[in-house]
């Protein structure tokens, strides 16, 4: 089998995962789509460096890093620094969330509502909290594999998801309430 | 999956955002690009060493041939082949690049008028940085074509558009490296573009993205 198979089928089937952290990451459909072909190619030049290891966390530490090289250039304004040493957000206290899981037109008006407010509050987080939630919530990696695609002691993937989901609740609250 | 006391209702953010999938039309090009990739890595590196300057345009149009005869040369090695040697000898001699020289769209637009059995679209984009040229005819992959050319700083980019066969859909840029030229394709509301340069593979897309 040939090198380009061997990586079309054991690299290529995340491309989805792929596409979506360089999406949250980005922001922007465009700069996804041009973010995702360099990743590859640059994952097939260093191919032989998988070995054995899973490809999807292997995969997205390449897709990181062209999303940051890609941001330091065109969006440095998005790089800011996070203060992993400060204490954890406050234990806000939500108002309930209805989570509906009947399909009548009423919820899934509200269900579509709050993926608007969820989608918008997330995009609004600083990217160092923003990438750990997508991978942890949206890709269900575990925190072991977030720390090795960030570079980051798994200490600090859990106090920046437990920081970045008060921040993200916080947002989302005050974004109701403007609405109601 | 919660590591601490956090009993809270989160967001439920799994649930309410958005999981992006990859459209098809990245997958397409994300393997087309792949493809590429693994073709020129097979390939000697000599072959990469073509057409770096007009003075060796002529050697450049032979070894590519070679080469691309070597490389068995499919349907998409024949179209690239055609737009690479297209490019390189608008620029062999000078007045080949240009019938119509005009950085004014109202002008080169009509000029092609009567000659092709489709409008191409012509458009300056010295705002962004790809100055019109001028256009000429050319014939490629089989059909007449409109050939645009355009400055970038110091380079000079051939833009051929051709109509797509009936009920082909608009593809999203793609492109390849050649020899030291940067190839790029796409199809939009039923033209076929092709762009080639030595520009950088980025600029060439920034071009491609003012069209699609």
């Amino acid at each position: 089998m040939s090198r380009l198979s061997r990586f079309e089928e054991v690299v290529l089937p995340h491309l989805d995962a792929a596409y979506n952290l360089a999406r949250w990451l980005t922001r922007n459909d465009h700069d996804a789509e041009d973010v995702v072909q360099e990743a590859f190619l640059r994952a097939m030049r260093y191919f032989e460096r998988l070995k054995g290891t899973e490809a999807r966390p292997w995969l997205l530490a390449i897709v990181r890093n062209t999303c940051y090289t890609w941001l330091e250039k065109n969006r440095p304004g998005d790089l800011v620094g996070l203060d992993d040493a400060g204490p954890l957000a406050s234990d806000v206290e939500t108002a309930g969330h209805a989570s509906p899981t009947e399909s009548n037109p009423e919820v899934i008006l509200l269900q579509s509502a709050n993926r608007k407010l969820v989608n918008q509050a997330l995009e609004e987080l600083p990217v160092g909290y923003r990438e750990v939630i997508v991978m942890r919530e949206i890709e269900d990696l575990s925190y072991k594999e977030i720390a090795a695609i960030a570079g980051i002691p798994a200490g600090t993937v859990m106090s920046r998801l437990a920081r970045g989901r008060g921040l993200l609740r916080e947002a989302i609250e005050s974004r109701m309430r403007k609405a109601s | 999956m919660g590591v601490n006391k956090d009993s809270t209702p989160e967001p439920q953010i799994a649930r309410d955002a958005t999981y992006y999938r990859a459209p098809d039309a990245l997958r397409t090009r994300v393997r087309a690009a792949l493809r590429e990739e693994a073709r020129e890595q097979a390939r000697p590196q000599m072959w990469r060493w073509g057409g770096m300057a007009a003075a060796f345009a002529l050697v450049s149009v032979m070894s590519w041939n070679l080469a691309l005869m070597r490389a068995g040369g499919g349907e998409e090695d024949r179209i690239l082949r055609d737009v690479a040697a297209a490019h390189v000898r608008s620029l062999m001699v000078e007045g080949h690049l240009n019938d119509v020289a005009s950085t004014d769209q109202h002008t080169v637009k009509p000029w092609f008028e009567g000659k092709l059995d489709f409008a191409p679209v012509v458009n300056d984009f010295a705002a962004s940085g790809f100055t019109l040229m001028g256009g000429r005819l050319d014939y490629l992959d089989g059909h007449p074509a409109a050939a645009l050319t355009y400055r970038h700083r110091l380079h000079v980019v051939n833009l051929f558009e051709w109509p797509a066969a009936a009920g082909a859909g608009d593809a999203a840029p793609v492109a390849l490296t050649r020899h030291g030229y940067v190839l790029a394709h796409w199809r939009r509301a039923g033209i076929e573009y092709w762009a080639v340069s030595d520009v950088a593979t980025e600029d060439l897309l920034a071009l491609a993205r003012l069209l699609s």
